[in-house]
């Protein structure tokens, strides 16, 4: 039984307006419950199932909730949990934690587009804030993804709807089913309170652990969409939403008992290590295994893919670089072998050995130097530099950059009996792990991968489980050495196989963060202000590693660039398009950047560089007008509007607002009525301004500038972005000595999410988005030589240690908006404000990362 | 191969394997101890970091032939009767870990930095924490956990 499911057919069938809406199914009675046969189910043997996501443990009352998005730290276990208990009125002493398998079947429904292979849409969205249930009876909804996906800060955006409403159902069917067991005729006297419900006028009440409840709850009719909405608590009566909940995984994760991927350990598993071709889309040719062979310990020495299978590298997606394997008895026989083995070894390299940085680099910013193909545009630019009082200029570069999450890649694979897979895997994205590991497994041909039929049947032949991650940072999100896994698993039936990854792995076989070249010119009145905007983007896009050419034509409509060496609407939507000051002659180009080796994405993504070229060019530009940096700010982003109507009115052809809609679209339901579906994000000016504002308040901006002044080498910046449907403000306080060795004094950060769900939860992703961004700031650079990359490890690659953390005050907006990303916004604007602050300390205009090239970092 | 006898969480465990194996391999793949991590290889993280006779290494560096010589402790064997050392107690409470993955190295170095300099300043716990390494940014909850756990307040 349902209260409400639109299936995949009903849903494909109503598509034709480009969005989607799914109301999640209850399964309650234990006739379905036999019936059943998913991998929920197994997880969930000895529970009754009351939904996809929930089970009630009987004896105890033990609530069992699934949890079903990858925890890599940003501890949404944690807080969608605690979202569902709160309108579940569970006691949250009595509620567990299961993680869920990969299961698209369970947790997904495919959403139109979602042909490339991305997260799939699935929601429902009620107005903000639940005060009062829609007049009208309509079910408001947003597609968002529906998933397993950790990606894009999206898990709370998308899953807050439907873990209260699923909550809320839950906590219906209890309540009219203790009515029974407390023989109640009005169920609506009977309320849930901390796990138990009471009948309110005699007091008298029966647990979420009684027999007679379950056995009645299991009977119950489901309640109907309409009950539910209308029994969604009062923002006031919340529990744990907008309260600092416990991280659940803490107390395992200090005492060593979490298990990561790595920790798994399976009878007679040998350990693969494998040198694989430094150059994308390289071959092999030969190699000699003796030398390997002879290490005490290694099993077998083998080519990691099949001759059917070409390379892993540009336009290959996540088929794994050409490799040999070491099979070893333990990790350190398997690291021997390898050594052993790695002179022996003929690589075919191919056409992108002559891939390096300095000449791409040059590339690079000849394409920003001409124009390109224009993506937003309004007044006129070129009359308007034509009569300028001034312009200025300047270009800004951004190079390769690996995620290097602290727990290296690694996954076990075993084949069981020839027709089936079973796989432990930290993964940021389990559906394509799945199909990935899958695919190379069972070596189906390339042309039939995306096969419904194939899809269908590796689904139910690959079981993957989802242990822990150690990091994700988008490395995670590629299935890559999950494909390893499965391939060597192949050919070694019976034996599990542990594709385990050395960090010199991870740093020099990424998919690494885009290398970008921005230009900027501004014209600008008499005043200073600019009357026209040019800016110019060339960034190797994640389409052109993701895709082949010849697949182009096909996915250029869904793509929208990307596939032929642009940046794609996905990554323009990243703080190119929606740049968002208030300029009346703009004109944004996109311009040409060819991909030479494996691009992924990595924290907060293209607003990485996007927002660095922006944000340090207002700064320059306030310095240029002799005026303060903040007021400067705060008058081109304006007093606030939509700039999804700006930019619709700007010939910006289709913005991706994190891939939620902006417009207000109406859907068939199953039976035929109208749904509303409303876009619950629209990017406005007014929430960015705020921050900005907020940000200056709390960290005294206006006392400082007096202050430093006329303190020599001191100095604050300032930076706003918005990603991933939040709006963040960053302030840097900076000191540079005699000999340019620069402290960071203390970062101010401010964070507008909409609703903060689990504040200490936001305010620790903040106090690391910060910190991220301050690493790859000051030091992250991967550089490529001969078409392979040169660093190897922390000390190549450094990233940022406790005597650089500087000192991090975070403040979170009240806000009665819908909650939004945390995980990557707090990221981008840390590099321009810091740049900035060192501008205003006598330092030099800093235009490119890593920053340590033109201050000391110590 | 040798026969060597570790003495690891207060127990010894007789082993017959490759005298240069590290010892981070020895704990996790020939005794199990799953709970200190590997990160790099190359003692730049410190995800591996244990005690050999009190003082914090990274396990990933020192040949199981030498921690034969010393008394090792682990992450599991860091709290002892069930009960937290004070420095997982702070680490819960400030809800300092993340991903977690480097918090049992993190805990392992705190604990022998509390064990030499009971009330320690910024400036010392960043000298003695430098050598770990997290990605997801816990550098300042760690600092105030550490803190917390000599019992100092913090500001």
């Amino acid at each position: 039984m349902s209260i409400y499911r639109v299936t995949r057919r009903d849903f494909l069938r109503s598509a034709g307006v480009g969005a989607g809406a799914l109301v999640f199914g209850f399964s309650l009675s234990p006739d379905e419950l036999l019936a059943a046969d998913s991998k929920l189910k197994q997880l969930l043997h000895n529970h009754v199932i009351l939904n996809p996501f929930v089970a009630l443990q009987p004896l105890d009352g033990t609530i069992v909730i699934v949890t079903h998005r990858p925890e890599m730290g940003q501890g949404i276990r944690s807080s969608l949990a605690a979202v569902l208990a709160d309108d579940l009125e569970a006691d949250w002493s009595r509620v567990k934690l299961q993680m869920a398998d990969a299961d698209s079947v369970a947790y997904a429904i495919k959403f139109p587009g979602a042909d490339v292979g991305f997260p799939d849409k699935v929601s429902v969205k009620l107005p903000f804030p639940y005060d009062e249930p829609p007049a009208d009876g309509l079910v408001y909804a947003i597609p968002p993804e529906g998933s397993q996906f950790a990606d894009s800060s999206r898990s709370m955006a998308a899953y807050y709807q439907t873990m209260r409403l699923t909550g809320t159902g839950i906590r219906l069917v209890f309540e009219r089913a203790a009515a029974k067991v407390l023989g109640v005729k009005d169920a609506t006297e009977c309320r849930a309170r901390q796990h138990k419900i009471y009948h309110v006028p005699s007091g008298r009440s029966v647990d979420f652990g009684s027999k007679r409840l379950l056995i009645h709850a299991g009977k119950e009719a489901p309640p109907t969409l309409g009950d539910i909405v209308k029994a969604l608590k009062k923002p006031a009566d919340f529990r744990f939403i907008g309260k600092s909940m416990p991280f659940v995984d803490a107390p395992n994760m200090v005492t060593g008992k979490a298990v990561y991927g790595a920790d798994i350990s399976l009878p007679g598993m040998l350990t693969a290590m494998i040198e694989r071709c430094p150059v994308a889309n390289g071959q092999l040719e030969s190699f000699d295994a003796t030398a390997a062979l002879a290490v005490p310990g290694v099993r077998k020495v083998t080519a990691v893919l099949p001759s059917t299978v070409a390379p892993g590298g540009v336009g290959r997606a996540f088929v794994p670089h050409a490799g040999v394997a070491v099979l070893a008895d333990n990790t350190w026989a398997a690291l021997q072998g390898r050594r052993a083995l790695r002179p022996h070894i003929k690589w075919n390299y191919g056409p992108h050995r002559s891939y390096e940085s300095s000449a791409y680099r040059k590339e690079l910013e000849a394409s920003t130097a001409a124009a390109g193909k224009t993506v937003r545009e309004t007044g006129d630019v070129d009359g308007a530099f034509a009569s300028a009082t001034k312009v200025v200029e300047a270009g800004y570069y951004v190079p390769l950059l690996a995620q290097a999450p602290m727990e290296p890649p690694m996954a076990i694979a075993l084949l069981k009996g020839g027709e089936s897979l079973e796989v432990w895997a930290p993964t940021q994205n389990p559906d394509s792990a799945q199909l990935m590991a899958g695919r190379l497994a069972f070596g189906i041909p390339e042309s039939d991968w995306e096969k419904e039929e194939i899809v269908a049947k590796l689904r139910k032949n690959v079981t993957l489980h989802m242990p822990l991650l150690g990091g994700g940072f988008g490395r995670k999100s590629k299935p890559d050495y999950i494909g390893e896994a499965a391939l060597l698993a192949a050919q070694n039936p019976g034996v599990p196989i542990r594709v385990q990854w050395t960090r010199e792995d991870d740093i020099q076989f990424s998919y690494y963060n885009a290398v970008s070249s921005q230009y900027l010119k501004a014209a600008l009145d008499g005043n200073g202000y600019p009357t026209a905007l040019l800016q110019r983007s060339a960034l190797t896009s994640f389409f052109g590693t993701l895709f082949s050419l010849d697949k182009a034509t096909q996915r250029a409509k869904t793509l929208d660039g990307g596939v032929d060496g642009y940046a794609s609407g996905i990554e323009r939507a990243q703080g190119l398009e929606d740049m968002p000051f208030v300029i009346a002659n703009l004109r944004i180009e996109n311009c040409e950047a060819k991909n030479h080796i494996r691009v992924g994405w990595m924290r907060s993504v293209a607003n990485i560089y996007h927002a660095f070229g922006i944000c340090s060019f207002a700064d320059e530009l306030a310095r240029e007008a002799r005026r303060d940096s903040k007021d400067y700010l705060l008058e081109l982003i304006g007093e606030g509007r939509d700039l999804s109507r700006v930019l619709a009115s700007q010939h910006v052809k289709q913005y991706r607002n994190n891939e939620l809609p902006l417009e207000t679209v109406n859907l068939p339901d199953k039976s035929g009525q109208l749904m509303e579906i409303v876009g619950a994000f629209p990017p406005h000016t007014r929430r960015l301004r705020a921050v900005v504002e907020r940000a200056a308040k709390e960290c005294g901006w206006d006392e400082k500038v007096r202050q430093y002044k006329d303190v020599k080498g001191r100095g604050i910046g300032i930076a706003a972005h918005r990603s991933f449907l939040s709006y963040v403000a960053i302030v840097a306080d900076v000191s540079l000595n005699d000999k340019n060795e620069l402290t960071i004094n203390e970062i101010c950060g401010v964070i507008d999410c909409g609703l903060a769900v689990n504040p200490d939860r936001v305010r620790a992703q903040m106090e690391g988005g910060i910190i991220y961004g301050l690493s790859y700031a000051l030091l992250g650079e991967i550089t490529v030589k001969d078409g392979a990359v040169v660093q190897n490890n922390f000390d190549d690659y450094p990233v940022l240690r406790i005597h650089q953390a500087p000192k991090i005050s975070v403040h979170i907006m009240e806000s009665d908006q819908p909650p939004s990303g945390v995980g990557e916004p707090p990221t981008p604007a840390v590099a321009p404000a810091l740049a900035n602050a060192i501008a205003a300390a006598g330092g030099p205009r800093i235009r490119e990362m890593p920053f340590n090239r033109k201050v000391v970092v110590l | 191969m040798a026969k060597f006898q570790l003495h690891v969480n207060g127990r010894w465990h007789p082993v017959d394997i490759d005298g240069n194996m590290p010892l981070l391999w020895a704990l996790r793949d020939i005794l199990g101890l799953k709970g200190t991590k590997f990160g790099c290889g190359v003692a730049q993280c410190g995800a591996c970091t244990v005690h050999l006779d009190g003082r914090a290494v990274r396990s990933c560096s020192v040949d199981v032939g030498v921690a034969a010589l010393s008394k090792i402790t682990t992450i599991e064997g860091l709290s002892y009767d069930g009960e937290m050392h004070p420095c997982q107690k702070a680490w819960v409470e400030l809800g300092v870990p993340q991903c977690g993955f480097c918090q049992p190295g993190q805990i392992m170095s705190a604990a022998a930095l509390l064990a030499a300099n009971p009330h320690p300043d910024d400036t010392q716990i960043d000298a003695a924490m430098r050598g770990n390494i997290c990605r997801c940014g816990t550098y300042p909850r760690i600092r105030e956990a550490i803190h917390k756990a000599a019992g100092d307040t913090t500001s």
